[in-house]
C-alpha cells in the first residue's frame, strides 16, 4: 500500500517536473506538491579540541549511523560537502488526509526521514498522524535543518535524542482545545527504533529480548496566547518514556572465561520549550526578532546485567543473565538563541548552549559507580543573507568548550540552502 | 501501551459548539472583514456572528507567521474566508492543515476562497520570468479594486446565507446595497481624476487601480514579483522613462522606499506610500482607503 502510493507520488513528481515549474510552484487544484531543498556546505575547523562532549558518546562528527540504511551525513566534514538535502512530496487525499514523503540525501545515501499521513477530517479538534515522523516534543525536534536559524542541530537535541532528533515510526494523536488561546495536547506511541533516547544494542547473545514495541511513549502540550499584531509566543512542555534501554554492552574475558555485561533498564525525559517572535511589520524581515529556548532532562534507570558462558562444540553459549546493582544516569541540556533582522534580507543570530549541567554517567567496567562529569558549552554566531525568499547564504562561527581532554575548539561553517518547487508553509 | 492510548483517545470529552453560540467567521484581511461586517451588520450587533480578522492592517499578507493565535481562531471557525490565488500561501496552509477543523477544509461550506470565483487580473508571473512564486490563478490583490469587491460581496452574502438560512434575503439585500455603494464610490472618485495618468507600482498589487481609475500602470520597481528592486532594474526604468511624460511611483507602506526615492531623484516623479488594507474592517475604513488611493493622483480642479 505504502509502496503503491510512493510509486504514485513519484509518477506525480515526474508529471510535475515535465509540465514545468508553473505547475509545480502553485498549489492550485493539483493535489501534489514537490519541493527540493539543496544544501551546500563548507566547513573548516579553525582550531581543534575535544570533539565529543564528555559523557555523551560519539554522536556528531563523522559518525556512522548504527541503524543500517541511514548513512547520510549530518555532522560536518572538513571542506566542501553537500550537507543535508531533501526531496519532499506533499499530497492530500481530498479533505480527508494529508500525506508527506520526505527523503533526506547526500551524495551517496538516501533515507526516508518522513513518510506519514495526517487526518484533517476528525471532529472536535482531534488529529491522528501515522507513519514515520519527527516527534513534536520540544521546538527544534520537529523542524528540518533548512528552517533552523543555525547550520547545526542544538546540542541538547542531538545528544539526548539523536542526529535526527526523536524521529520514529508510530502514531500521534493530538487534541486542540476549543479555547480562545491556542492549546494543544498530544500523545505519541513510537516503535523505539534505537534512537539515542531508546538505544538498544543488538548482539548475537542478547541478555534480554527486545520488547515487541511500541517501546516509546511521549506526551506534549503547547500553549500560545494572542498577543496582538507585533508579538507572538508559544510555550511547550513535553515528556517521554522508553521502556527499554540497553547500553554499555561489553563482551570480555576474565582470564579465559568469556563474560558479557550490559546496562539495561528504561529511560525517561522531561523538557520545556518556548519561542517568542517579534514582527516589526517591515519588509523582508527587517527588525524581526525571534528568540527560542529549550531545556531537556533525561534520566536512565539502569541495572548492570552480566552473564557467563559455557563452551559447547567449540562455541560459547550464554548461560543466562544476572541482574546486578541498579543506578540512575542523569543528563540535561539547554540552549537559548536569538535571531534579529538587522537589514532587509539580512539576519544575525547568537546562540549559547550547555550540555550536561547535570551529567551523572555510568563509569564503565563492573562497577555501578556514577561519574559526575563536567558540562560542555558551545557558543555560535551567524550571519544569514536571503537574496530571494527561497535561498539563503549563512556564515556561522562556533566556539566549542566541550568537557574532555583536548580543550576548546573553533570552527566556521558556510552554508548555501536553496528551496526549489512548491515548498509548503512553515509552522510557527 | 497501544490499548492505553486508544482508551485515552476514545474517552476524551467531545466538545461541540452548543446551541446559542455565535457563528464564528474568520477572515484573513480587513478588506474581507469589511465585507462580512457590512453584509451581516445586524447579525454582528446581535452577536449571532463573531468576526475575527487574522492579518493586522499594514502587514504584508504574503509573509505572515502561522501563529498559534491564528490556529486557535481557525480551530473554532465555522467559516473561513480567504483571498486565495496564492496570497496567503506562505502561512494559511500550515494553519488549515493543523487546526483540526474539518469544517473549513476546501470544498466545505465553511471555506470560501474568494479569488477562485472572481475574474482576476493576470499575474505577470504566469507569462514572464518568476522567482519561484507563480500566481497561476492571477494577481490576488483584488481588494484594491472596489468593482471586484462588489462581486466578492455577493459571494460572501450567499455563503453567509448558508449559516443563516432565515436571514438569507436580508443578507442578499445588504450585499446589494454594499455593491451599489462600492460602485458609486468608485465611479465618483474616478470622475474626480484627470484621466490618463500613469504610474509605476512597487509590486503587482496597486496595479489593480487601473481596473477602476482612469490611470495606467507602466511598470514595476520589482524586477520580478517578490524580488526587491535591483539597481540595474531601477536604472533601466529611469532610462526607459526619462524621455517620456512624468508619472508617479506607488508603493505599499511596508515596502522599503529606496526604489521609489531613486526614481524621484532621477526623474522627479512624486512618490506615494499607500496602505493596502483598511485600518478598520468596515465600510468607513474601506471608503477612506479608496479616497487615499485616489488622492495619489491629480484631481480635476
Amino acid at each position: 500500500m505504502i509502496k503503491k502510493s510512493v510509486q504514485k507520488s513519484l509518477l506525480a513528481l515526474a508529471v510535475g517536473v515535465a509540465s514545468g515549474s508553473a505547475v509545480a510552484a502553485d498549489h492550485g487544484n493539483s493535489d501534489v506538491d514537490v519541493s527540493i531543498i539543496l544544501e551546500g556546505l563548507f566547513y573548516n575547523e579553525l582550531s581543534s579540541g575535544t570533539s565529543s562532549p564528555e559523557g555523551f558518546g560519539d554522536s556528531g562528527h563523522d559518525h556512522d549511523h548504527d541503524h543500517g540504511d541511514e548513512g547520510h551525513q549530518h555532522g560536518f566534514e572538513e571542506g566542501f560537502g553537500i550537507g543535508h538535502s531533501e526531496l519532499a512530496i506533499d499530497a492530500g487525499l481530498g479533505a480527508l488526509l494529508d500525506g508527506r514523503l520526505l527523503l533526506g540525501f547526500d551524495d551517496s545515501d538516501v533515507a526516508v526521514e518522513e513518510a506519514w499521513v495526517k487526518t484533517r477530517s476528525l471532529p472536535a479538534g482531534f488529529q491522528l498522524k501515522f507513519g514515520k515522523f519527527l516527534s513534536d516534543i520540544g521546538y527544534a525536534n520537529s523542524r528540518h535543518n533548512h528552517s533552523w536559524d543555525f547550520a547545526d542541530r542544538p546540542l541538547v537535541n542531538q545528544y539526548l535524542f539523536g542526529d535526527h532528533g526523536l524521529q520514529d515510526v508510530g502514531l500521534q494523536g493530538t487534541w486542540q482545545l476549543p479555547t480562545e488561546n491556542y492549546a494543544l495536547l498530544g500523545v505519541e506511541l513510537l516503535q523505539g527504533q534505537g534512537n539515542t533516547f531508546d538505544a538498544y544494542a543488538e548482539q548475537e547473545d542478547v541478555l534480554e529480548e527486545q520488547d515487541s514495541g511500541p517501546r516509546v511513549v511521549t506526551a506534549f502540550m503547547k500553549y500560545g496566547p494572542d498577543l496582538g499584531a507585533d508579538h507572538a509566543v508559544q510555550l511547550g512542555l513535553s515528556g517521554g518514556y522508553a521502556n527499554q534501554y540497553v547500553g554499555g554492552y561489553d563482551k570480555h574475558f576474565h582470564g579465559t572465561e568469556p563474560h558479557t555485561t550490559a546496562q539495561i533498564g528504561s529511560s525517561w525525559f522531561a523538557g520545556v520549550d518556548g519561542v517568542y517572535k517579534y514582527s516589526s511589520g517591515k519588509a523582508y524581515g527587517e527588525g524581526d526578532l525571534r528568540i527560542t529556548s529549550e531545556y531537556f532532562y533525561v534520566a536512565r534507570d539502569l541495572a548492570q546485567y552480566s552473564g557467563d558462558y559455557h563452551e559447547e562444540d567449540g562455541d560459547y553459549h550464554l548461560e543466562g543473565a544476572i541482574k546486578g546493582d541498579s543506578y540512575t544516569e542523569e543528563q540535561d541540556g539547554f540552549y537559548v538563541e536569538g535571531v534579529y533582522g538587522v537589514l532587509p534580507r539580512w539576519q544575525v543570530g547568537l546562540r549559547a548552549e550547555a550540555l550536561g549541567l547535570i551529567n551523572e554517567k555510568w563509569g564503565g567496567g563492573h562497577d555501578t559507580e556514577l561519574d559526575s562529569l563536567d558540562a560542555s558549552y558551545k557558543y555560535s554566531g551567524q550571519i544569514t543573507w536571503r537574496p530571494v525568499e527561497p535561498v539563503f547564504l549563512r556564515t556561522q562561527f562556533n566556539h566549542k568548550d566541550f568537557a574532555g581532554d583536548d580543550g576548546s575548539s573553533n570552527e566556521v561553517v558556510l552554508q548555501l540552502n536553496v528551496a526549489l518547487g512548491a515548498h509548503g508553509a512553515h509552522n510557527f | 501501551m497501544l490499548r492505553l492510548f486508544l482508551f485515552f483517545i476514545a474517552f476524551l470529552p467531545i466538545l461541540n459548539a452548543s446551541a446559542g453560540e455565535p457563528v464564528r467567521v474568520v477572515v484573513t484581511t480587513n478588506s474581507l472583514g469589511m465585507l462580512v461586517n457590512e453584509i451581516a451588520q445586524p447579525l454582528v450587533e446581535q452577536r449571532q456572528l463573531e468576526l475575527k480578522v487574522l492579518a493586522s492592517p499594514g502587514r504584508d499578507v504574503h509573509y505572515l507567521d502561522a501563529r498559534p493565535s491564528f490556529m486557535a481562531a481557525v480551530r473554532r471557525a465555522d467559516l473561513l474566508i480567504d483571498t486565495g490565488a496564492g496570497l496567503e500561501e506562505g502561512w494559511l496552509p500550515a494553519i488549515t492543515a493543523n487546526a483540526a477543523n474539518p469544517d473549513i477544509n476546501s470544498g466545505q461550506p465553511g471555506r470560501l476562497s474568494l479569488a477562485a470565483s472572481l475574474q482576476l487580473r493576470p499575474s505577470i508571473t504566469t507569462t514572464g520570468p518568476h522567482a519561484g512564486h507563480v500566481h497561476r490563478h492571477g494577481n490576488p490583490h483584488f481588494n484594491i479594486d472596489p468593482l471586484r469587491m462588489a462581486k466578492a460581496a455577493r459571494l460572501v452574502a450567499r455563503r453567509l446565507g448558508h449559516f443563516f438560512p432565515d436571514q438569507k434575503a436580508l443578507l442578499i439585500k445588504r450585499s446589494y446595497h454594499l455593491e451599489q455603494a462600492l460602485k458609486q464610490t468608485a465611479e465618483y472618485l474616478s470622475e474626480q481624476l484627470i484621466p490618463g495618468q500613469r504610474f509605476i507600482a512597487y509590486h503587482e498589487d496597486v496595479d489593480y487601480l487601473e481596473a477602476w481609475l482612469p490611470v495606467q500602470n507602466i511598470g514595476y520597481l520589482e524586477p520580478l514579483p517578490g524580488l526587491p528592486p535591483t539597481s540595474k532594474h531601477l536604472r533601466e526604468l529611469v532610462e526607459k522613462h526619462q524621455q517620456q511624460e512624468p508619472a508617479r511611483v506607488l508603493y505599499a507602506r511596508f515596502n522599503p522606499d529606496q526604489g521609489a526615492r531613486f526614481l524621484n531623484e532621477r526623474l522627479g516623479w512624486p512618490t506615494y506610500a499607500l496602505p493596502l488594507e483598511p485600518e478598520t474592517p468596515d465600510w468607513n475604513g474601506y471608503k477612506e482607503l479608496l479616497q487615499v488611493w485616489a488622492n495619489a493622483f491629480e484631481q480635476k480642479s
